[in-house]
């Protein structure tokens, strides 16, 4: 499977522009990172990527063909958690996923349900009505709608977002597997899920692109901009953006960014949430 | 579409709400038959076809409010939120919103035959009778309608702004309390006591009068409209309006 996204540009009705001419390809087999800030233009473009938009301006295309004509084929390869859905509450798990196997068109959804079920860890609530569950539990029975069917292209919308630790380390290996023969997009705030299985990173900022590649080549591009040291040491910088605070017992330990690191720090590895932090302080700084 | 209508049915008949409107319905159509029709109306029988629409037009706002009732399970906020998942599926918008549509029809048509049962039980016991091809053309007439046009111009609505179908649940009450116009005499059953009177005999035969036939057969036919343009609607994916602001 294959997206093209070209010069996309999105206005909404209200007059706010929240995508502006962005370029992208998307190729399977990959699971690709979408970050970015509250506001950025993620969901929209998973939106757009969905069809539920339709973009002001440029193409979308799905394996050659404008996604307006292509529309259903690409829905029938697609699993779609949304951030913010809703369930049927007086359904049960497995009744909610029957319901979304046959809107998907499904023929042997009894396989396809269980085996959903299974990915997402709720053999035991497959019979609980869904009003039952906890808010981690109905997000889990979103993920396992998506991945009903075994689609090649998955977008996950902030899937980990209630999720305790272990379910979240559970999700990233889940995403893991199932981008080895898939295209899978998944936008979130959570770096550590980025860092961890994504082989390719977008970062959104303010309607643009402002990286696309893997996160090798994100965290290679802060590299001599991080630098670490106690708060009792720091003069006043410009352009100096503190990225962590520690409490220690020698005082407070800064981690901070900066184009020209100052003196009194000391230079440190980036990580991918530093060279994360960079690139968009930089942005904001412009 | 079979199984998206057979969830919908019981999403929409298994629930305490069903139940209570059931239980309503039986409870207020007892009383009007064991209170009202038992007389008959305009010097009928209990069992003529006058006195039985008199009774369908007595239970007609408790039919409205079911119907309307079974749309707010499509178009309350929680339902919104669902719909973003169902969009994202391959299966039309037209199709999915016939078989959503064919599941509220099949709700009001169990509360309509549970009030036609329970007038059959009624009429059974009380009197031994059991001719009812009499009644099926008052029957038609007082509900299908304003039923059709309910499920139509609710759905409208709904769509709109889910609270204005409460607003909607109201009307046949405010038509029950107002003077109306010969037309309209279905909505407060001033047709089926009044207008029987005026054709000179005794015991006449069902007839509808030309007004009462125009505004019944406008309701049906704005209501088949209203219906054709909701599905229409949900034909366009595009709807930027309906969607969720951007984060």
């Amino acid at each position: 499977m294959e997206i093209n996204i070209q010069e996309v540009g999105m206005t909404y009705p209200s007059g706010k522009q929240a995508l502006k001419g962005l370029n992208l390809e998307l190729k399977s087999p990959s699971l690709i990172g979408l970050l970015g800030p509250n506001g950025a233009g993620k969901s929209t473009l998973m939106k757009l990527l969905v069809a539920a938009l339709l973009p002001t301006e440029g193409n979308i295309l799905v394996d050659g063909a404008p996604l307006a004509r292509a529309e259903r084929k690409l829905k029938a390869s697609l699993g779609y958690l949304p951030q913010d859905f809703g369930l049927f509450d007086e359904l049960t798990v497995t009744q909610f996923l029957d319901y979304m196997a046959a809107l998907k068109g499904l023929g042997d959804s009894k396989a396809a349900i269980q085996k959903a079920i299974g990915a997402v860890n709720l053999e035991e609530k497959a019979k609980a009505k869904i009003r039952t569950l906890s808010g981690g539990q109905r997000q889990r029975v979103g993920i396992a709608q998506a991945l009903l069917g075994d689609p090649p292209f998955l977008i996950f919308d902030e899937p980990t977002v209630g999720l305790d630790p272990e379910e979240r380390i559970h999700f990233r290996n889940l995403f893991s597997r199932t981008a080895q023969e898939r295209l899978v997009l998944l936008s979130t705030h959570i770096i550590e899920d980025v860092q961890s299985v994504c082989d390719q990173i977008v970062v959104i900022h303010q309607g643009r692109i402002r990286f696309a590649g893997t996160p090798e080549r994100l965290i290679q591009s802060a590299e001599g901009h991080v630098g670490v040291f106690y708060e009792r040491e720091a003069v006043q910088e410009e352009g100096l953006h503190i990225t962590a605070r520690v409490n220690t017992s020698q005082g407070v330990r800064c981690r901070a960014v900066a184009d020209d690191l100052p003196p009194f720090a000391q230079a440190e590895e980036p990580t991918l949430e530093d060279a994360y932090l960079y690139l968009i302080s930089g942005e904001a700084a412009q | 579409m079979g199984k998206i209508f057979r969830y919908e049915c019981r999403r929409l008949l298994l629930n305490k709400f069903f139940l209570g409107i059931m239980a309503a319905l039986l409870f207020y159509g007892w009383q009007v038959l064991s209170g009202v029709t038992i007389l008959g109306v305009s010097h009928t029988a209990p069992f003529s076809p006058w006195s039985f629409g008199d009774y369908l037009s007595r239970m007609l706002p408790l039919l409205w409010i079911g119907i309307l009732f079974f749309l707010t399970f499509f178009t309350s906020p929680g339902a919104r939120r669902t719909a973003v998942l169902t969009a994202a599926t391959p299966v039309t918008s037209r199709a999915y919103a016939l078989a959503r549509c064919a599941a509220a029809l099949t709700g009001g048509a169990l509360l309509v035959l549970l009030c036609m049962g329970e007038a059959a039980v009624f009429y059974g016991r009380m009197f031994g009778w059991y001719n009812w091809g009499s009644l099926v053309l008052p029957s038609l007439v007082t509900l299908l309608p304003p039923l059709v046009f309910a499920l139509g111009s609710g759905w409208q609505m709904g769509q709109r702004r889910h609270c204005l179908l409460y607003v909607w649940m109201a009307v046949p009450f405010l038509l029950i309390a107002l003077p109306l116009p010969e037309a309209l005499g279905l909505w407060n059953g001033s047709f089926f006591t009044v207008y029987p009177l005026t054709l000179g005999t005794l015991d006449p035969e069902f007839a509808l009068s030309i007004p009462v036939t125009i505004a019944q057969l406008f309701l049906l036919v704005l209501g088949a409209f209203l219906l054709a343009q909701n599905s229409k609607s949900a034909e366009q994916p595009i709807e930027m309006h309906k969607l969720p602001v951007d984060k």
